[in-house]
């Protein structure tokens, strides 16, 4: 060996060295912390804002304090599904930086890792978005504020079959949501008098649809039912729908929300015009309270193009921690804390909605909504019929 | 390698063991640091540890055999797959999860080295990455064993010697996996230099030279692939137990590809500087992202850039010249 062992000595330092730079951490005197884990970087980057944007429209409207404490809220970058890093972020938080709440989540895997942490970390956690009946069986102390897929899918049968389509295919993302989607629209669809012919399940990771768009047209449906996760992906799905000329010929897609969240509106134009979409929340939601909370939101995020639903899952996330917060009067205690919303009601951005003491999962009206122009010429969501008071429905079979 | 200016010809054997135990002693001193100093960190320490394993494991293949590799994720990610399958099938004790992490990436290791060493140069980079791609989509596709897309979860370890459990504050994790990275350490020292490790860098340096000795290329470099691929292996099973979730993440390109910068960065082909590139890299995307959740990854692409101008031959490297530099100075004025 041709190295001194000075050398090595200087090298195991350095590893040494680089260990302690720039880790550690401190707790302040009653500031309650709130742990955010969401993609704020990467391709759902915009989905991250959208969680930020939220929290903070609510914290710009009611205050940085409840019932006397500090909340003090801290992101934590998680890019893409990845429930490993999900569960060390999550682990983190709880032990090092000491939060008392744990919230966010974009994606399901990501849910279904941290759920196992909550009990012997004592902290709840608020979904503002993972949106798979199941999560809420993982843990009793998580509380969700976003919609499931089978809450946002099933009103899509009827509104389908009175519209005289019948004969589909159903194309979804191959995880959690997806194959919850898929049966909430069978389940719908079947009911109503229609029928599925083709159930097409999709990686993850998909980025080309043109071969899907051929299975479709192959199938010889009248209709597509379509749930992928909102981003890049939906933007290049309801795109490769319009191009590959399936629109054209005629062919109906029927899809939640996610499909046509308003910050993909601009960019998608004429390809999305008319697309009958099911959700719990529009942008274009006509309320006083949607309206501040619009208000409140474009100035959290900065471009008002860029606000979308999991805003307001957020918001409303914010808005029960705060309840949380007081009812546990700033002392962590998650099982109280959790036990203190269920059955809790108010009026959100979106409409009246509950928190189902049973499945601690948000009850809410679900719209039926057309992609059309506004008066100022600008794509929304507009909401043409509404079906009040929707539990999760995902976990009754 | 680093160059030979100081002569050592009296008991060099004894000499490099008292290194090794010098450097052995130190990476236990630099774990223990760590545990004292961040108490509330051991999570992302063990993360480290599991990730250190997948990079020495990636430096014998490109530091000790030259052949690049942009594929390591499926070794590491079967170990991973391996150890939590068998968890979830009720075999919880962690060392025997180890075991089969190690056993599940050594055969992983073979079929990769048997496919790899057909090609040289820039096809064999492409067969490697081929390789990590098929068996992300495989993992993806065999859900009803992977869990697919949501990943593998629900796995419960047994505590270590029946005392330690696997909880939320992972002192245990951390510890088992400071403990293993030790020993494979060890191993690997020794290996590396033994007649077969002296064979693969002389492959490395000059192939040719070492037929004509009568040495079959393809036999020596299989066994090397077998080897890394059990070190990878229990990186995977060290974050299967630790973490006790598998995600896809873990037999991925981009892991496979962040392996190779942590091993550039640390220097390659001597095994400090797969450690010391898996601490620097990862501390600084976890500080960076910990301070800005929504811009970090360009500030760690500046700081990665500006490592590899300023210190082409890896951070170790750089450190040698240095450590040669200051001894050579030393040393004149001692005379």
């Amino acid at each position: 060996m041709k190295k001194t062992s000075f050398g090595r000595f200087v090298r195991a330092g350095a590893l040494a060295l680089a260990g302690v730079c720039g880790l550690g951490g401190s707790a302040f005197a009653d500031t309650i912390k709130v742990g955010i884990i969401g993609p704020f970087s990467g391709p759902f980057a915009l989905q991250g804002k959208n969680f930020q944007a939220g929290a903070e429209a609510w914290l710009a409207q009611n205050g940085k304090t409840v019932a006397g404490h500090d909340i003090e809220l801290v992101y934590r970058d998680l890019p893409t599904a990845n429930p490993q890093q999900a569960r060390a972020l999550a682990q983190e938080l709880i032990v090092r930086d000491k939060v008392q709440y744990l919230g966010g989540v974009y994606f399901t895997p990501d849910a279904m890792a941290i759920t196992p942490l909550l009990k012997q970390g004592n902290v709840p956690l608020v979904i503002f978005n993972a949106a798979t009946s199941a999560i809420m069986t993982s843990s009793p102390l998580a509380v969700r504020t976003s919609f499931t897929l089978s809450q946002t899918t099933t009103p899509l049968g009827k509104a389908a079959v009175e519209r005289g389509v019948k004969k589909f295919v159903s194309v979804v993302t191959d995880y959690g949501p997806g194959v919850d989607a898929e049966a909430a629209f069978k389940k719908a669809i079947t009911a109503a008098g229609g029928e599925v012919v083709e159930s097409i399940r999709m990686p993850l990771n998909t980025t080309e649809f043109s071969p899907i768009m051929q299975r479709v047209r192959d199938a010889g449906a009248e209709g597509v039912f379509a749930f992928l996760p909102s981003g890049p992906p939906t933007l290049g799905f309801v795109k490769a729908f319009s191009d590959t000329g399936l629109k054209k010929a005629g062919v109906k897609l029927f899809a939640p929300g996610d499909l046509t969240q308003e910050s993909d509106l601009p960019a998608l134009g004429e390809a999305a015009d008319g697309l009958i979409t099911s959700f719990h929340y529009a942008v274009s939601h006509d309320s006083e309270i949607n309206k501040r909370f619009v208000a409140a939101a474009d100035k959290a995020i900065g471009a008002p193009d860029l606000l979308s639903f999991p805003a307001v899952g957020a918001y409303d996330g914010m808005f029960v921690i705060a309840k949380m917060i007081a009812a546990t009067g700033g002392k962590q205690d998650a099982e109280k804390a959790v036990e203190a919303v269920k059955g809790l009601a108010w009026e959100s951005p979106r409409g009246p909605v509950k928190i189902d003491p049973e499945t601690r999962h948000i009850t809410q009206t679900i719209y039926l909504r057309e992609v059309a122009k506004d008066a100022q010429g600008r794509w929304i969501n507009k909401e043409i019929a509404s079906v009040p008071d929707q539990k999760d429905s995902g976990l009754t079979k | 390698m680093t160059g030979a200016t100081l002569p050592h010809d009296t008991a060099p054997r004894l000499r490099t063991l008292g290194q090794d135990l010098l450097g052995l002693a130190l990476i236990a001193l630099a774990g223990l640091a760590g545990y004292a100093l961040f108490p509330d960190n051991l999570a992302f320490l063990t993360r480290v540890v599991s990730v250190a394993l997948l990079v020495l494991s990636l430096d014998l293949i490109v530091g000790y055999c030259g052949i690049a590799s942009l594929g390591q994720g499926a070794l590491y990610g079967t170990g991973a797959y391996a150890a939590g399958i068998a968890c979830l099938h009720g075999v919880t004790e962690p060392f025997l999860l180890i075991l089969i992490g190690a056993a599940a990436g050594a055969v992983m290791g073979l079929l990769m080295g048997a496919v790899m060493l057909r090609a040289h140069g820039l096809p064999q980079l492409v067969l490697s990455i081929a390789i990590v791609q098929l068996l992300h989509e495989a993992a993806n596709k065999a859900s009803s064993i992977t869990g697919g897309s949501d990943g593998l979860s629900g796995m419960v370890p047994a505590p270590l010697f029946g005392v330690f459990e696997f909880d939320l504050w992972g002192r245990s994790a951390y510890f088992f996996g400071l403990a293993l990275l030790i020993l494979v350490f060890a191993a690997l020292r020794f290996i590396v230099r033994s007649p077969f490790g002296m064979v693969c860098r002389g492959l490395k340096e000059d192939p040719l030279r070492i037929s004509a000795l009568g040495i079959r290329a393809f036999p020596v470099l299989l066994k090397m692939f077998a080897i890394s691929g059990a070190v990878a292996g229990m990186g995977g099973a060290l974050a299967a137990i630790a973490t006790q979730v598998v995600g896809l993440d873990s037999v991925s390109f981009e892991i496979s590809a962040n392996a190779l910068v942590m091993l550039v960065l640390g220097g390659i082909g001597h095994l400090y500087g797969a450690l010391i590139g898996t601490v620097i890299f990862m501390a600084l995307e976890h500080v960076v992202a910990a301070i800005n959740p929504f811009h970090w990854m360009t500030l760690v692409g500046a700081v990665l850039i500006a490592i590899v101008l300023f210190a082409p031959r890896g951070l170790s490297g750089t450190l040698d010249e240095a450590a040669r530099l200051l001894t050579r100075s030393r040393w004149r004025a001692g005379r």
